[in-house]
């Protein structure tokens, strides 16, 4: 009778301590089997009234089992109250941490550095120019001849007759070929105006990259290599593309590279106005009137340009829909990036 | 530009290829397709109604109840337009119709209590035209029940098409399907001109003068007798209207015509309203006044170039004509001007004037001047057809300097060096055939290319290289996947603004991008901003001379937002004028990248276990000061204390090398911020950034960290209120041994108890070496002899011991 008490004691002993998750939980084990009318102490009680041959045995048997027991119990015991202090100073995990402020870079800074890690990946430098520029820089160098149609494309803010806001980084080609010679690669982001009126898809000023490349063996077929591959980094790799005759007065052939609408997948929708297609980027070779200006041999040398406009790409990438909101600064917007 | 397909067919034989693929090729062709309209298809469900009887609406005093038959049954209709009336043959969109214009599909439905089964359509409905007016009324002798697309001749399929500024030749019907024949490799058909003259001699007639031949290189003139003005007939008007013209009559909608047709701008004067029946082509020699065909007084710049006759203005050349020779219905005898104008010349009087019209337009990117014989006698004999003209014998044609064709050699060796891979040289020879331009072979490797004066744009050899490409296909060009880097350093001039903006965001600022372009009252706040001569508004008038002004438009506009804690930086260009003068140099203004820093509000707000931390002028220092040690420049720049107001700032610090100030920054004045409507407390420092950045950052190398005990000493001291704790701590470290290595202040507080103007500030001293441990005896002998010299310096009175 007390021998097979014994297993079942043993047996409930295992079951209840494995549901063990709290410091009350093991008091009312404790309680259970090891308090003076526990179930273990009852055994000992229970000893006394068997017959004198088995006692030795039995009572081998059951200090046995206490040990086992008390030890597996303190071994819970203690593992369960180092990790749930005690009811005194028990502490409230559930309570917010402290608040710290990590600020963060403009949503346009972030895009602009995606792409300039791209094509630092790709050999170009990183160059900078000013804002404030010649109209012989932002237009005559880059062959737009004065009184040309080409002008009305880029509706301009002078300052004076020959000083005016550039309406493209495309000027800073110019300014880095005077200064070395060829082989140039390089990239040239910063800040455009155009004197458009303000709206939800346009704004006075925005962000361009310009890249350019000039080398003695450059073609049309690398230009395309290298922005397929910028292209396939910043938007995917499963993307489709088409390179489009367009005109830029300092490029010759030139190009709009589009890509297929992310949002319909090629099918026509709003966004993409109904082609199936985004225009990313404008490019081509670079027209040997340019290389004129800057005194390169353009029988010797070619070379290949591009530049993009940044808020478009981060308008496209976040599904913004209004331009002003970049730079309206309300911080519950710059918080989210 | 629209392009009607239909017309374009009469020019390019464009069997078996669908608008599908025609569009594609155009746009892949650099002639960019931006929308496509297929009239049978938006046009399918419209038919022919005939009102048969009305009746006003009981309840609306503007609506008609319309009794239409559909060829089948007679409907219910109501119809909000006032010039509907019994009788009339109508455009009638039954149920399930969609409208073009707002995609709406017409239902059944109940207007105002009664029930309506369609529409009667206007033109602008269809967007046929803008015209909302009244409802389209047909030709009584259409049959009810018709579909419109045939009874209309709504089958055509409409293309709008952006032509480059580089391409005047595509500016037209003729121009659009050289460019498909060579797309497609078909012929191009000119039709020829089959004229019918009279008798009479031309000048006998009329005569021209060209006294500007630099900017009116030629002028044609052709004389039709006996004209009726009147009516254009149906085919003329239909394919006026598809490509979005209103016809007129029949002699302005032939000169439209043909301008479409080939591209060259035509004007047609009342013969008989030019003095001596002459034409003078001559700039203005004084500012005139003149009065267009649209009855508008222009006033001319001198060197305006017009048409004259023998004694006034008859038209601005190239631009518009003048009210005075204008074509009316009682005009009998016309004289047809087709010229040839230099592009500038046009451009300038039309952005002069601000007016652009389909013949300046052409006019100004550059007409073909040897098209106009063939414009001139097409549109003659148009006039002869449709007008019941005779056309005088011969032509009047003032050309002094015969504009020839260009030749350009074509090497194929560098077409393959330019675009990357080999096009074939029959391949080469076909394209440029195709668009009409003459070839020669030379040898092997050069063609002779004699381009015609329809392509302006064609000057070199690689213009026509970008022609081989763009009609043989950029997608036939390679891309590439190898290409070849330089081993040498790359360049990164931005590196140094990405640590600052690292810098800046770690320590909790969120970067803002402002505007540059600001109002007067704005930018005034320092500086001397540069005024835009053609600014786009008031508000955006001048360039940031300073990027606090654009920091407080944000600050204002959050307030506003209800966002009263505010943590922002800035990178970005300010510009000063440097003179009085006009800029006619870089050295008359400076472009600076600057670097600003505004608080304003609580840094932190008060949490279940954070205090509030509010922002004040030691928030801001020591957030410039955090901001300098993370790029190396702490210790390197020495602080200059203003608490006097400067025209910004109430109080501020600068922060200077070598004497040459880099940044300001302190607490903002209150009259400037309620400049911008701001009513709480802003910090701000700006530094000049390009300044900033030629500073040597200090580099010290490694130092080992101690390994030997710090003693550390506290004394507070009551001093007057006007002494400077930068002074106190300066003449510490003056005056102790060289054991002490740190001092720093603890605690500074005033009460009663210290006296009037008193203060007291507690300092804690650091005293170690780092080779040795040193004795207390050592210590103890250093900052007593402290405290009794900083009693006898400032007077001041040892506290606590
Ligand atoms: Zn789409």
């Amino acid at each position: 009778m007390l021998d097979k008490n014994i297993t079942e004691i043993k047996e409930s002993f295992y079951t209840d301590i494995k549901s063990v998750s709290s410091i009350k939980d093991i008091e009312e084990i404790r309680l259970k089997y090891f308090s003076r009318n526990g179930l273990v102490s009852q055994l000992f009680e229970d000893l006394k009234d068997v017959v004198k041959e088995e006692k030795p045995i039995l009572g081998k048997k059951l200090n046995l089992l206490r040990n086992e027991v008390s030890s597996y119990f303190e071994e819970v015991k203690e593992r369960i109250s180092s990790t749930q202090s005690n009811k005194e100073n028990e502490i409230d995990l559930t309570l917010p941490g402290k608040n710290y402020i990590v600020g963060s870079k403009h949503i346009l800074t972030q895009t602009l550095d995606e792409i300039k890690s791209i094509f630092k990946g790709l050999g170009f430098s990183v160059a900078n120019g000013p804002e404030l520029e010649s109209d012989y820089y932002n237009f005559e160098s880059l062959n737009f001849p004065a009184d040309h149609p080409a002008r009305d494309m880029q509706d301009t803010f002078f300052v004076s007759k020959d000083f005016l806001l550039r309406t493209h980084t495309t000027p800073v080609q110019i300014r880095l070929m005077e200064k070395q010679a060829p082989p140039v690669r390089a990239i040239m982001p910063g800040r455009v105006y155009r004197n458009e009126a303000v709206s939800a898809r346009s704004y006075c000023m925005f962000h361009q990259v310009d890249g350019i490349y000039v080398d003695t063996d450059v073609t049309f077929a690398e230009l395309k290599g290298t922005l397929v591959s910028f292209a396939k980094q910043f938007y995917g790799s499963d993307l489709k593309y088409r390179f489009r005759p367009s005109f830029f007065p300092f490029t010759e052939p030139s190009a709009e590279m589009d890509i297929t609408c992310y949002l319909c997948h090629g099918k026509g929708c709003k966004i993409c106005k109904n082609s199936g297609w985004l225009e990313i980027l404008g490019c081509g070779m670079v027209d040997p009137n340019v290389f004129k200006f800057v005194n390169y041999d353009s029988e010797k040398y070619t070379g290949y340009a591009f530049g993009m406009g940044i808020e478009r790409i981060a308008l496209l990438k976040y599904g913004i829909t209004d331009i002003r909101i970049f730079f309206d600064n309300d911080l519950r917007f710059l918080k989210q990036f | 530009m629209k392009i009607a397909l239909s017309w374009i067919k009469e020019f390019v034989d464009l069997n078996g290829i669908s608008t599908d693929e025609i569009v594609s090729q155009l746009t892949m062709s650099g002639l960019e397709v931006e929308d496509v309209v297929d009239q049978s298809n938006l046009y399918k469900n419209f038919i022919v109604g005939f009102v048969k009887e009305t009746q006003k609406h009981p309840n609306a005093d503007k609506l008609t109840i319309c009794k239409v038959f559909d060829g089948k049954d007679d409907l219910q209709v109501i119809c909000g337009a006032s010039n509907v009336s019994a009788g009339q043959k109508i455009v009638f969109a039954p149920i399930g119709t969609e409208i073009p214009n707002g995609n709406f599909v017409i239902k059944k439905a109940k207007i105002r209590g009664v029930e309506s089964n369609g529409m009667i359509c206007a033109e602008d409905e269809l967007l046929l035209s803008d015209d909302h007016s009244g409802i389209m009324v047909l030709d009584e002798k259409l049959e009810a029940g018709k579909s419109i697309t045939e009874a209309l001749n709504l089958n055509d399929v409409i293309l709008e098409i952006a032509i480059t500024p580089n391409r005047p030749d595509a500016l037209s019907h003729i121009g659009v399907a050289r460019d498909l024949a060579a797309l497609f490799d078909r012929d191009l058909i000119i039709p020829e001109i089959k004229l019918s003259e009279s008798s009479e001699d031309v000048n006998k007639l009329a005569s021209v003068i060209i006294e500007d031949e630099v900017n009116c290189p030629r002028y044609i003139a052709k004389v039709v007798k006996d004209v009726k003005i009147k009516e254009s007939p149906k085919w003329l008007k239909d394919r006026l209207e598809k490509i979005g013209l209103r016809p007129r009559n029949n002699i302005v909608d032939i000169t439209n015509l043909v301008l479409h047709e080939c591209g060259q701008p035509l004007h047609a004067f009342d013969l008989d309203k030019l003095s001596d029946h002459k034409i003078v082509v001559k700039s203005t020699k004084s500012e005139t006044s003149f009065t267009s065909l649209d009855s508008k007084e222009r006033k001319l710049p001198l060197n305006t170039l017009m048409i004259c006759d023998a004694s006034r203005e008859v038209a601005i050349a190239g631009v518009m004509g003048g009210e005075n020779s204008e074509i009316t219905e009682t005009t009998k005898n016309i004289l047809i001007e087709s010229a040839y104008f230099h592009p500038s010349s046009i451009r300038k009087t039309s952005k002069t004037l601000g007016l652009s019209t389909d013949a300046s337009y052409r006019f100004e990117r550059g007409t073909d001047p040897n098209i106009t014989k063939y414009a001139a006698e097409r549109c003659a004999q148009l006039v002869a057809d449709l007008a019941d003209g005779k056309i005088a014998n011969g032509i009047i044609d003032v050309y002094p300097k015969v504009i020839n064709p260009k030749e350009i050699e074509l090497r194929f060796s560098r077409t393959t060096k330019i675009l990357g891979y080999d096009v074939a040289s029959e391949k080469i020879k076909n394209i440029l055939s195709r668009l009409g331009l003459a070839i020669k072979v030379l040898d092997e490797d050069k063609l002779l290319v004699s381009v015609p004066t329809f392509r302006p744009d064609i000057e070199r050899e690689i213009d026509l290289i970008e022609e081989i490409a763009r009609i043989n296909g950029y997608d036939n060009i390679p891309t590439v996947s190898k290409i070849n880097i330089t081993l040498e350093k790359k360049t990164d001039e931005t590196e140094v603004d990405e640590k600052i903006r690292q810098a800046a965001t770690s320590l909790g600022f969120f970067e803002m991008i402002n505007n540059p372009l600001q109002s007067e009252k704005e930018v005034k706040i320092s500086g001397s901003p540069v005024k835009l001569a053609n600014p786009l508004s008031a508000d955006m008038e001048y360039l940031r001379s300073t990027l606090i002004s654009g920091a407080l438009i944000t600050v204002s506009k959050n307030l506003r937002q209800g966002v009263k804690d505010i943590k922002l930086f800035e990178i970005g260009d300010v510009f000063n004028k440097t003179n009085e003068g006009e800029i006619k140099s870089f050295d008359d203004f400076t472009e600076d990248q600057n670097l600003l820093f505004i608080i304003s509000g609580k840094e932190q707000d008060k949490g279940w276990n954070t205090e509030v931390i509010d922002s004040d002028f030691y928030l801001l220092k020591g957030l410039v000061d955090s901001f300098l040690a993370k790029v190396s420049l702490d210790n390197v720049l020495n602080d200059s204390y203003y608490a006097a107001a400067n025209e910004i700032y109430a109080y501020y610090l600068t922060k200077n090398s070598n004497g040459v100030e880099l940044g300001k920054g302190g607490k903002i004045k209150s009259d400037v911020l309620k400049q911008f409507d701001i009513n709480q407390d802003v910090y701000c420092f700006e530094f000049n950034f390009t300044h900033l950045k030629n500073v040597k950052a200090k580099n010290n190398g490694y130092v080992d960290p101690l390994k030997y005990p710090k003693i550390i000493r506290d004394f507070a001291f009551v001093l007057d209120k006007s002494v400077k704790y930068l002074d106190v701590k300066e003449f510490i470290k003056k005056k102790s041994s060289n054991l002490l290595k740190e001092v720093s202040v603890f605690d500074i507080f005033e009460n009663e108890t210290l006296g009037e103007n008193k203060k007291s500030i507690a300092f804690t001293l650091e005293f170690y070496d780092k080779d040795r441990t040193l004795t207390e005896d050592e210590v103890e002998k250093d900052f007593n002899n402290l405290i009794s010299l900083i009693t006898k310096e400032f007077n001041a009175q040892l506290r606590g011991k």
